[in-house]
């Protein structure tokens, strides 16, 4: 994985992070032909990982947005991630209409035991994700 | 009336009822029509969401049934004669 790495940020020459790097990258890929050893490889590389949670920040505002709107939570109570559907005062009828928002906002279709074990906007946030990502792969 | 022996529905079942009116109700091609099964369901579970007498539940339930069938079958037919021209609520403004 790190070689793999270390190609892809030598097909960017331009960027200008990348070419500090790619040399250093370029040296250690070179010592690693002969080991698989990843822990050089990954060290330079944080800046291009954002995705550190399960699910991505826009998937989560999304989500928040739309339980705020079915949930008619007030302006003033903060919607995070770690909400749980019940503490912003839904039933389980509200749970199944959120999902169903969420369906026709991701264009996505949740089965029947996925939907039941949705408990936080988190885990809609990831079910979500990996809807997304399954159909588009 | 003689005691049918049907026994209520569960919480799953209902909810099931429940996502698939919802369901049904996307299918619509008319828009009209669409709105109103939603706004029709949503209301009607939660006009019978404090039941408790299993027979009220049980007729309650079996009226719900009987409806997403309805609502299944005139999708389909609607379906068939869908007109050409979209209903100016459903086009998303470009």
């Amino acid at each position: 994985m790190a070689s793999l790495a270390a190609s892809s940020i030598s097909l960017q020459p331009r960027h200008a992070l990348a070419t500090s790097r790619v040399s250093g990258l370029k040296l250690v890929s070179f010592t690693n032909q002969g080991r698989n050893s990843l822990s050089f490889g990954l060290r330079p590389m944080p800046a291009r990982v954002r995705i550190s949670c399960a699910a991505k920040p826009e998937t989560v505002d999304k989500v928040c947005e739309i339980v705020r709107k079915q949930l008619a939570v007030p302006s003033d109570k903060p919607v995070t991630g770690e909400s749980k559907f019940a503490e912003l005062g839904a039933d389980s009828l509200d749970t199944v209409e959120i999902v169903m928002g969420l369906e026709e906002e991701f264009g996505i279709t949740v089965e029947e035991d996925n939907a039941q074990n949705i408990a936080t906007v988190l885990d809609a946030a990831e079910l979500i994700d990996k809807l997304c990502s399954g159909k588009s792969a | 009336m003689a005691a049918s022996g049907v026994s209520a529905p569960t919480r799953t079942e209902v909810l099931h009822l429940y996502r698939s009116l919802l369901r049904v109700a996307r299918q619509f091609c008319d828009y009209n029509i669409r709105e109103y099964t939603k706004r029709r369901t949503v209301d009607a579970i939660r006009d019978n969401k404090n039941l408790t007498d299993p027979s009220q539940l049980a007729a309650a339930f079996f009226d719900g049934k009987a409806q997403l069938e309805v609502a299944k079958r005139q999708a389909l037919v609607y379906s068939l004669y869908a007109p050409k021209v979209k209903s100016i609520m459903d086009i998303i403004p470009s």
